[in-house]
């Protein structure tokens, strides 16, 4: 599961907790009021009076209305947010048989494959949707033709898993300080 | 958590999200004078909205009712989050009337594991019945990094699948497969 999907998971929770003991209680409040007892646990009296206190102007109001809009925005970002994939589509060969790669091995092996490349000191890969990029440290004086072998080496990487995507590379080498 | 529910909170997030926007924006247009200065200066809670419920019996049982609903809708969408799609049993029936053929998932899934572990470049190997529209069967395969990832596929796709299917009598049972390169650096399994 991904971390988008995490976070819109601990936010439903508390969403629907809320949701839940909020409306029960107002329940609770409204049968009380029904057999004229005063609030159980919500001061809804004094909750009426600074309604009917505050004008639609009021700055606080307006404090709370913009409090509400971020809030939404909030909720809209996190429902139609995508985030990184958990796994990229491979190439179908079988009827009925998916198969994925897992994106945080994925990145793993780019890593291990572009360390692997002579003239590389570390090596730490990213990869989206569409593109996977490696960022490289290169001993110093290293070779002019480093960055096509690394590029190589990821591009070989993902033809061997085959995925359903062509994936853009991204290749970004700095030089490690050897002072 | 299951694939079902993260389309239903995606879906409840946007309507909540949504509503809160519309709210929100429309009070402040009100409140910034969009719908006239004096509608302004109103308090928030007339005297005609808060006497409005008087002498209307009705209408706080309307309100306990939607509060009920509301209840309901957000217990489905909290057990929603507990679900997992992963499934324990099999039905093989083929003719009820004959008697009914179950099968323990965890028989299948530790048979699939250990012929994945069987195949060279496999490291690690786990499976497990899931049923999100149709029942299939998750299988996380962790590879060397050495592992010929091509070579390890085909044996998986024709061998480890097939023999699942045949095992089953469903030559179309869905199965997916996610790939995990990379995993570990040297296989972990001994040589018996």
């Amino acid at each position: 599961m991904t971390a988008t999907n995490w976070v819109t998971r601990v936010v439903s929770a508390l969403l629907a907790l809320t949701l839940l003991f909020g409306s029960l209680l107002a329940v609770v409040e409204i049968a009380a009021a029904a057999l004229d007892r005063g609030p159980v646990l919500v001061p809804y009296p004094d909750w009426t009076d600074w309604l009917r206190t505050h004008t639609w102007n009021d700055p606080i109001v307006q404090v709370l209305l913009g409090g509400l809009v971020v809030v939404g925005l909030l909720f809209l970002l996190l429902a139609l947010r995508r985030g990184k994939p958990a796994a990229l589509s491979l190439r179908n060969r079988t009827d009925g048989v998916d198969v994925t790669a897992s994106r945080r091995s994925l990145e793993k092996s780019l890593s291990a494959a572009t360390a692997r490349t002579s003239g590389i000191a570390a090596a730490s890969a990213s990869v989206s949707r569409r593109t996977a990029r490696v960022q490289a440290r290169t001993l110093a004086l290293s070779d002019p033709g480093i960055r096509d072998e690394v590029e190589t080496a990821v591009k070989e990487r993902l033809d061997s898993l085959g995925t359903e995507r062509r994936m853009r590379t991204r290749v970004a080498l700095t030089t490690k300080d050897t002072r | 958590m299951t694939s079902r529910a993260n389309v239903i909170n995606r879906i409840v997030l946007t309507v909540l999200g949504l509503l809160l926007l519309t709210a929100g924006g429309l009070g402040l247009a009100l409140s910034f004078g969009a719908f006239g200065a004096s509608r302004a200066d109103n308090p928030m809670l007339p005297e005609e909205v808060r006497t409005y419920p008087d002498g209307r019996p009705w209408f706080w049982w309307a309100v306990v009712g939607a509060l009920l609903l509301i209840a309901v809708l957000a217990l489905l969408w909290l057990l929603a989050q507990l679900k997992t799609d992963r499934t324990t049993r099999l039905d093989l029936t083929t003719n009820a009337q004959a008697g009914y053929t179950t099968l323990h998932a965890s028989a299948l899934t530790n048979a699939v594991e250990d012929e994945a572990l069987g195949i060279p470049g496999v490291t690690n190997a786990s499976a497990s019945v899931r049923e999100h529209r149709e029942k299939h069967l998750l299988l996380r395969v962790e590879l060397a990094d050495s592992a010929d990832i091509d070579a390890v596929r085909t044996q998986l796709e024709n061998e480890v699948v097939a023999h699942l299917r045949e095992g089953l009598g469903n030559p179309r049972f869905a199965v997916s497969i996610e790939l995990r390169p990379g995993a570990n650096k040297t296989p972990q399994r001994s040589l018996t």
